[in-house]
């Protein structure tokens, strides 16, 4: 039975505990300090802070499973403000391009429907990388291989929620059957355009359907997903029919280049003869 | 699409863009000797010939790159065999996976054609040799060799344009197609230079290379227009510096529309000084240059 989350974006509220748990329960590294000392200067100096509200992680990253983006709306006559939260992860694609694009079987789809990358057998090649249509999947140097949220893999096949959801205080982040989160966010999004909001379920159609899927107030865009992802292998079958077509291409150039020569040459010597 | 979300692999230039060029080189000219195998008389063997000792030498170059730009360079082998069952494995919709395992053909394919021309040439004279080579049928691996070849050659086009990133995304379906032609005509360039570097450049086979080579450098440049125009507003980078210098005016102008209009200009009395040397040097640099550009077009 394929597990995932539902992420109600409109109840969170940017509190990055869901970050903070991430990182404890999967062991990963600190951030960097953002105030460092520089010569001359007898202040600390904040040398990464992004100048983006509160975003300070910027993108999901090696060791950033889970980013909390802050997305501040304010119109022109800076009297309407909006403030938009949304907690970004791997999604688990039901079709994973990095999963697709995986030369050596290191991406892997458990029982529970969550993809996986297994340590011992990535050999770094980064070909999933860019294999990813939502910029999920990370190089680390000191490893030398991929890494991604797990959907803490550990602890849903010992019966535990993610780490994330467990810590999330709002109830924003929802670890649990698909079925069960989709009848969810199905009610949710009813009583949100009951109010007259506008609001959207972002992850049903998408890749085949997204193990992650998120309720957003406004476009995926806005929230940083593309708006109408493509898994890249689709479009396989086509670069490969044309390649292979402009090898019969090439093949029938040389052809006729060696052939056509090759009987006028003959053709001369007959005639010689 | 979001293209700002899209991660790059940081794939560096200097292995995997080397890679391309080296490969697709090594794979457009045994092709072309193969054809020659194939559809030649027989007696005239100096292309074919020439094209067995380039394509085995550089694809013996190949491995290094490939393993060095991996994040854990010991563990290549898992590419071939699944470390956690220790069967073999292939993922057909992986490029890079279904190229690791032509590459694999393709080394073969390349050793027994350079073993036998060595033993055709008389440079192995070793008996046991002389009569298991000459046994295998020479067109047969020529046949499948081109195959494979023809697969190395395109298959990284098709692998970055089975990504995500927005560049390469949009350049789909004819970036493989672009690779082979590419491949094909430095071939011929290689090719052309062992001939001249051996002085074995004066017979019509020659002839038949530089006609080859014309048809394929003009449709270089169509493909080229053509994924200019799939790419739209992603091909900007290569409007900035330094790819202006890079694709426009190494691969564009000094690797395709200058030898090109020489090869045209002197079609009469091809060979013979050192203009001529020069232009299939340009015409390599611009091979390698074209990977380059694509490559970290891709990338930024």
């Amino acid at each position: 039975m394929a597990k995932g989350m539902f992420v109600d974006t409109t109840i969170c509220t940017g509190c990055k505990a869901c970050q903070v748990a991430c990182k404890q329960w999967n062991g990963l590294s600190a951030e960097p300090a953002h105030f460092g000392k520089r010569p001359g200067v007898p202040y600390p100096v904040a040398d990464n802070f992004t100048g983006d509200s509160y975003d300070n992680t910027g993108t999901l990253s090696a060791t950033d499973w889970r980013h909390v983006r802050f997305i501040e709306q304010i119109d022109e006559s800076r009297r309407e403000k909006r403030w938009l939260f949304s907690s970004d992860s791997c999604k688990h694609c039901s079709d994973a391009g990095c999963l697709n694009a995986c030369p050596t079987k290191a991406i892997v789809r458990t029982d529970l429907g969550n993809v996986v990358v297994q340590q011992e057998t990535c050999i770094g090649c980064k070909f999933c990388i860019p294999s990813c249509p939502y910029g999920v999947i990370s190089f680390s140097e000191e490893t030398g291989t991929a890494h991604k949220c797990t959907l803490c893999n550990d602890r849903i096949h010992n019966g535990l929620g993610t780490a994330c959801a467990k810590a999330c205080p709002t109830g924003s982040i929802r670890f649990g059957e698909l079925a069960d989160l989709k009848k969810r966010a199905d009610a949710r999004l009813a009583q949100l355009k009951g109010k007259g909001e506008q609001a959207r379920i972002y992850g049903y159609e998408e890749a085949d359907g997204l193990n992650v899927f998120y309720l957003f107030a406004d476009r995926p865009k806005v929230y940083g997903q593309p708006e109408d992802p493509v898994v890249p292998q689709r479009r396989l079958v086509l670069c490969s029919l044309v390649t292979i077509l402009t090898a019969l291409g090439v093949g029938a150039a040389a052809l006729v280049s060696f052939r056509e020569r090759l009987n006028g040459r003959d053709e001369e010597e007959n005639h010689e003869s | 699409m979001s293209p700002e979300i899209i991660q790059p692999p940081e794939w560096a230039w200097y292995y995997i863009a080397v890679y391309f060029f080296v490969a697709g080189t090594s794979a457009g000219a045994y092709f072309i000797g193969a054809m020659e195998e194939l559809f030649g008389s027989g007696r005239e063997r100096e292309v074919s010939r020439a094209a067995c000792y380039i394509a085995f030498p550089l694809l013996i170059l190949v491995p290094i790159p490939l393993i060095a730009d991996l994040g854990r360079p010991e563990r290549f082998w898992h590419l071939f065999i699944y470390n956690q069952g220790g069967y073999p494995y292939l993922n057909l919709i992986s490029p890079m996976s279904v190229g690791s395992w032509v590459l694999l053909i393709f080394s073969v394919c390349t050793l027994l054609s350079f073993l036998d021309n060595l033993v055709a040439d008389r440079v192995i004279s070793f008996p046991l040799f002389s009569r298991y080579y000459n046994r295998i049928p020479r067109r047969l691996y020529a046949v499948f060799g081109s195959l494979a070849g023809f697969f190395i050659a395109g298959y990284t086009g098709v692998l970055l344009n089975v990504t995500a990133s927005p560049f390469w995304a949009a350049t789909s379906p004819f970036m493989g197609a672009l690779f082979i032609v590419s491949g094909a005509s430095t071939g011929a360039a290689a090719i052309s230079l062992y001939l001249i570097w051996r002085r074995r450049n004066s017979g019509g086979e020659v002839e038949r290379l530089e006609a080859f080579d014309r048809v394929v450098m003009v449709s270089e440049l169509v493909l080229i227009a053509l994924l200019l125009i799939l790419a739209g507003r992603t091909a900007l980078p290569l409007m900035t510096l330094p790819f202006v210098a890079m694709f426009w005016l190494g691969t564009v102008a000094l690797g395709i529309v200058a030898p090109l209009w020489f090869k045209y200009r002197f079609r009469r009395h091809p060979f013979g000084d050192a203009p001529v040397l020069a232009h299939y040097l340009c015409i390599l640099a611009g091979g390698l240059l074209l990977r380059i550009s694509l490559l970290q077009a891709g990338q930024l």
